[in-house]
């Protein structure tokens, strides 16, 4: 099952190629498929054979070999993923990212159509490897990166077959990159979104509507590029700050349904460990970087340009306007995801957004508020206060953050002075509740009963099924996308404070 | 600071921010709400928001929040009373329907507990029960708890308002609305009697609904329904509005088959017997007519227990039959049905027969005498034995003029076999009474329409006379409380229809000269029609009239062109006993003669033996011969009969002859020539009295003959229009 599909695009290959099929199928049934590992005598052999062929035969060949024996390695043995030989992922360096195995025997290199030819090719074998299993495992035993010379081609060809699933909308492979983008160090994962940032928003800019359409097949490769972009677009130079129509299409997928930005937190398994320096589990901080930055970077865009006419204001405007709404979905979606921790039982327990994150942030918005002082721009430092602010009190109410008020105050100490942060940092002002009895987060109850909560439980395995919320036959009424209140006075955050702002 | 210091400082910063960034006003409060989660005031501003914004999902949601957890706050209550307002009416505007969607958002439990509350705050019992009908339609289970108190809340302030009429906001909502949900709601268990008594309310609502009186501006659009007989329900709901209630929820449509429904509902849930949901109301009659048939021959004790099924059932089958009766023979009478598209029937004594019983006459004259004699003696009371003669009577109608004769006949038919079986049983006809006096359906000029026209079928005659009063007094007071009543023009007709059927009651009673009486009443009123157009109408119906005979009735169009041949005709046979008796009465043959002038040749056998009679005589004397006689064959043999071929039959037919005959004094003659002649005539008078009483004679005769011949072309309808009218004294006089 696992190799028919390479088989339809070897069938018109050369003689010795056939023979060498015949001759594995005949291995297959021979051994009975249990020891499938193919020796590295073998393996030497069939080096040989590929190095005699062009190099698009010879990379059709590797795949093809790595199909056969990762594929019935994952048959055969039913204990954890099978590791790949050396000497397989020797002939997928050499033949596939052609690096050069001795100094002295140079591969050859593909032509531009080759290459083509051969990211089709892997684009069709991922599209029809019907197993979900297998297709993660040649994808990471193709892109995992391994610390060596081979990576620069590996990130290369990755660009281009992302690049591509997206054009011809792959969702297979759209969602192998999104495991990709979860389990790669960040500063990979900010390269292929630079690749792709190039290929569809500054290249050709009419080519974001085709990234847009995107977010309907894979939310979970979008939500990963949402995190991805935000950890790419930092705002520390003019180059570093998100085109506006990024922005626009991240604000109209989110708008779209909030639910996606928790997408990839939902369906992580809790105890799964993941490398050190990932991208983080929500875009949720990144977001929440670029809505307070935000005031404060286009305000230093715009000091050269004060004069520079009409149409850069405006679009300042619209860019404005999108930031708000951003900002007041990122809210939204901590409300969300409290609704998920207290069903969970994980209030108080996990971090979502991590304090180290959150007070990178505060230090970086210190500084460019230093930097802006001297200016008259006490408005935007205000805006971007007045969201910090919100964001870090909303992510305590909510659970996302687990930080108590002194240390937040300890945090925001270099802050320049706002009301509205005076009074998160003070917390609120305990009084006796009107109600009788503690406040209890209110679950909203649903019209239709029986139907099931709109955020799936942890499940134990990746689950790499389409998002249930985005299917079309749900209906997406806005009770469950809504808010509900806080459990605010059982929340170690919630405590009083004597001092109080200054208005 | 305060905690709420905090809350009015950040609900503020939102309200500045709405108009510029409404996003940035949403995330400042809902950090509020996450700082100060029971703080009323941050909660109100965010549905406000979404209120004013019209975003319903996210507005409902909120609301849910604020209902939940700020109960008490008058606010809410007033935000609450604005929705449900919305809910009621059935306003297509944008906000309301607004309203109506964040309503529908919210959660069931919710809804309930809000109407409820809702309700509470309602003081206008109409708007309560609206309300609580809101929540019943939703909440089937509240049925239970609240079905029945909102229904006799209903019915009791029906009887506090002290209303005229069934057809009332109350009645409607009870009928229409709730009576529904209560009899549907499987977990109700309601007494019997209880059942018993929603259901007669609700058939009265009906049965005056479809019956209600035309409004003022119902005539003018009803002109465009025509074949409404057809379905009497369908279309007459236009432009109706009951007084407290919009004109669309005014509209109860099919009200029938809502009625037929709630007998097969109510039915089942009584248990009653040989119950499968009746589709019709035949249908229904026909099973209580077999049940009653079984039950009277068992015992007696489950008679009783089936009564109020039989009553209930008959009842509606009843009314809903003589509706579809009286509709098609008084359209004008209800609502969406109009005296331009159809004409008012009415139900007479046919007498089609009148011209051809001179040959049963001269075969049998004894038997024919007996039988006369016989019938002038019994019709002067009511006998029971008279009730067997009623029985398969015919009523004889032109089809070309009704089309859906055979349904009016059949409703007829139907109903008369209803009320048969609501008297066949003293405790069915105590029910019946019971249900009519609570209606008060002796009001129900309709009702009394069909009473009369069941009465004079069933041979009744003195009865239907004594209903046919009451019907003129209940019309009377009806003219009276509505005296702008849009209708007393055309109903100048339709008041006459009742003097028609008494006029024909008496002679069928033999009281002639009461019977005459009431014509010449009528006739006054008439305009004469072209007499050709009347004579193709009156050909149609030829074949028929001669093979059924004697007692049969017609349904006649209410018009002057059928109304004036039936007078004459009525007036034909007052006459026709009178002038072939065997004492001689020169006057009453006369009359006779000049009548038999209509559809003539018709009565010619009947002419012919006035002749003979004349001939037997030896003379004749008539002075208004030659005032109203015109027809050529008459005139021909008249003048035959003097010749001494014919006879020489001495005829005295010039007015002076007889005068000069019988009273010799010349004064006086002038005098009642002058009465009994039109001016045309003047002339001949100075003339005729200077001559000698014999010689000129012969000549005046021919003369007369001749001017008489000339006026054959004139109008017959005319001739005899003015016969009626101007001999109206001596022809009620030369009755007995």
């Amino acid at each position: 099952m696992s190799f028919t599909g390479f088989r339809s695009y070897f069938c018109d290959e050369q003689r010795s190629h056939c023979q060498l099929w015949a001759i594995n199928v005949c291995r297959l049934i021979e051994a009975n498929v249990t020891s499938l590992i193919i020796n590295s005598e073998e393996m030497s052999d069939i080096r040989h054979a590929l190095l005699r062929r062009d190099p698009l035969s010879a990379a059709k060949e590797v795949l093809y070999h790595l199909d056969i024996s990762l594929g019935s390695a994952l048959q055969s043995s039913t204990g954890p993923t099978p590791g790949l030989e050396k000497s397989m992922v020797e002939l997928v360096e050499e033949f596939i990212f052609h690096v050069p195995k001795d100094r002295n025997i140079q591969p050859k290199r593909m032509s531009c159509v080759q290459e083509l030819q051969l990211l089709e090719i892997m684009c069709s074998y991922f599209q029809e490897q019907s197993k979900d299993a297998i297709r993660q495992i040649i994808f990471s035993a193709l892109f995992s990166l391994q610390g060596n010379k081979a990576d620069e081609s590996r990130m290369a060809m990755l660009g281009k077959l992302v690049s591509m699933a997206i054009a011809v909308c792959r969702v297979p492979i759209l969602e192998c990159a999104a495991v990709w983008l979860q389990r790669t160090h960040s500063a990979w994962c900010v390269r292929l979104a630079q690749v792709l940032m190039d290929d569809y928003c500054t290249l050709v800019p009419c080519a974001i509507s085709t990234l847009q359409n995107i977010c309907s097949a894979s939310p979970r490769f979008c939500c990963q590029l949402i995190t991805a972009v935000t950890a790419l677009y930092d705002f520390s130079s003019d180059e570093l700050t998100p085109p506006p129509a990024l922005l626009e299409m991240l604000v109209g997928w989110i708008t779209e349904d909030p639910r996606l930005l928790l997408l990839t937190f939902i369906n992580t398994p809790l105890n799964s460990s993941l490398p050190l320096g990932c991208l983080e589990i929500t875009p949720l901080l990144g977001l929440l970087r670029w809505c307070v930055k935000a005031p404060l970077a286009y305000q230093r865009c715009r000091k050269p340009a004060l004069t520079n006419g009409h149409g850069e204001s405006e679009k300042g405007t619209a860019s404005e306007e999108l930031y708000s709404k951003l900002h007041l979905s990122v809210l939204q979606v901590f409300l969300m995801l409290q609704v998920h921790l207290t069903e969970q039982n994980l209030i108080g327990r996990l971090a979502v957004l991590p304090v180290e994150s959150v007070a990178t942030l505060v230090e970086e918005v210190s500084r460019l508020c230093e930097k802006l002082t001297p200016f008259p721009a006490a408005n935007h430092i205000q805006l971007a206060l007045d969201r910090l602010a919100q964001a870090l009190q909303v992510a305590m109410a909510t659970g996302a953050l687990l930080c108590a008020r002194e240390d937040l105050r300890a945090l925001c100490s270099r802050l320049p002075h706002n009301n509205l942060l005076q009074l998160v940092m003070s917390g609120p002002v305990v009084q006796p509740p009107p109600h009788s009895g503690p406040f209890q987060p209110n679950m909203y109850p649903h019209i239709h009963p029986g139907r099931p909560s709109s955020l799936s439980p942890h499940s134990p395995h990746p689950v790499l099924s389409p998002h249930p919320a985005l299917s079309p036959h749900r209906p997406l009424t806005a009770h469950t996308a809504h808010p509900s209140l806080s459990p605010h006075a059982f929340h170690p955050a919630a405590m009083a404070f004597p001092y109080r702002p200054i208005r | 600071m305060s905690a709420q210091g905090d809350c009015e400082f950040l609900v503020k910063r939102a309200r500045e921010l709405v108009p510029q960034d409404p996003y940035a006003a949403k995330a400042w409060l809902i950090t509020a709400r996450t700082l100060y989660p029971a703080d009323f005031n941050i909660q109100y501003e965010m549905y406000s928001i979404e209120r004013n914004a019209e975003r319903t999902a996210s507005a409902g949601r909120l609301l849910y929040d604020i209902f939940v957890n700020f109960p008490e706050q008058p606010v809410v209550w007033r935000e609450i009373a604005v929705i449900t307002a919305a809910l009621r009416n059935d306003s297509q505007d944008k906000h309301a329907q607004f309203l109506k969607g964040v309503f529908e958002t919210l959660p069931g439990p919710v809804q309930c507990k809000m109407l409820l509350k809702a309700t509470e705050q309602c003081f206008n019992t109409l708007e309560k029960a609206e309300m609580l009908l809101l929540l019943l339609k939703r909440f089937p289970e509240s049925v239970v708890q609240h079905g029945v108190s909102l229904g006799e809340s209903l019915l009791e302030a029906e009887t506090v308002e002290n209303l005229d009429t069934p057809v009332n906001c109350f009645r409607k909502l009870f009928v229409c609305d709730v009576l529904p949900l209560i009899l549907n709601n499987p977990n109700m268990c309601l007494p019997v009697s209880l059942l018993y008594k929603y259901m007669h309310k609700a058939a009265e609502f009906y049965i005056c609904y479809v019956t209600r009186e035309p409004s003022a501006d119902a005539q003018i659009q009803g002109s465009q329904e025509v074949g409404g007989l057809k379905s009497p329900g369908r279309g007459r709901s236009q432009r109706y509005v009951i007084d407290g209630l919009s004109e669309k929820s005014s509209v109860v449509t099919e009200p029938w088959d809502r009625l037929l429904e709630m007998v097969g509902v109510v039915g089942s849930l009584c248990d009653w017997q040989g119950e499968k949901a009746s589709r019709s109301y035949s249908e229904l009659l026909q099973r209580v007519s077999e049940l009653c048939r079984y039950m009277s021959a068992t015992d007696s004790e489950g008679f009783s227990r089936c009564c109020a099924q039989i009553v209930t059932c008959c009842t509606l089958v009843l009314f809903h039959s003589a509706f579809h009766y009286v509709s098609a023979v008084q359209p004008s009478l209800f609502q969406g049905h109009t005296s331009l598209s159809s004409c008012p029937w009415v139900l007479l004594e046919d007498l089609s027969g009148v011209y051809t019983d001179v040959e049963v006459e001269r075969k049998h004259t004894h038997k024919k005498r007996k039988l006369a004699d016989g019938r002038e003696k019994t019709m002067s009371s009511d006998d029971e034995d008279l009730l067997a003669k009623g029985r398969g009577r015919h009523i004889v109608v032109n089809k070309a003029e009704m089309p859906s004769w055979a349904e009016t006949l059949e409703h007829f038919r139907t109903a008369r076999e209803s009320w048969d079986l609501l008297h066949s049983h003293q405790s069915l006809e105590t029910e019946f009474a019971k249900i009519c006096s609570l209606w008060k359906t002796e009001i129900w000029m309709w009702f009394r329409i069909f009473l009369t026209d069941m009465i004079i079928y069933q041979g009744q005659y003195r009865k239907a006379l004594s209903s046919l009063g009451l019907m003129s007094s209940l019309q009377l007071q009806q003219n009276q409380n509505q005296n702008q009543n849009p209708l007393s023009g055309s109903s100048s007709l339709e008041t006459q229809r009742a003097i028609i059927q008494q006029a024909s009651c008496h002679y069928a009673l033999g009281e002639y000269r009461m019977a005459c009486e009431k014509l010449l009443e009528v006739v006054s009123g008439l305009m004469p029609q072209n007499h050709e157009a009347v004579k193709s109408s009156e050909e149609q119906r030829k074949p028929r009239s001669k093979t059924r005979r004697g007692n049969d009735l017609r349904l006649l169009p209410c018009t002057s062109k059928s109304i004036l041949p039936f007078c004459l005709q009525l007036m034909l046979a007052c006459f026709k006993l009178r002038a072939f008796t065997d004492n001689r009465d020169d006057l009453a043959l006369g009359h006779v003669i000049v009548l038999l002038q209509y559809d003539w040749p018709q009565g010619e056998n009947l002419f012919l033996k006035a002749v003979d009679k004349i001939c037997q005589q030896g003379s004749f004397q008539y002075e208004n011969f030659f005032n109203y006689v015109t027809n050529i064959d008459m005139l021909e043999e008249f003048a035959y009969l003097r010749t001494t071929e014919g006879g020489r039959v001495q005829l005295e037919l010039l007015p002076n002859q007889g005068m000069l005959i019988k009273n010799p004094s010349p004064a006086l003659g002038v005098e009642l020539n002058t009465l009994l002649l039109p001016g045309a005539q003047k002339a001949d008078r100075h003339h005729t009295v200077t001559r000698g009483i014999t010689k000129g004679v012969k000549e005046d005769f021919r003369l007369a003959m001749e001017r008489q011949v000339s006026r054959c072309g004139e109008n017959l309808l005319t001739v005899l229009h003015r016969f009626c009218i101007n001999e109206k004294i001596i022809l009620v006089q030369s009755l007995p």
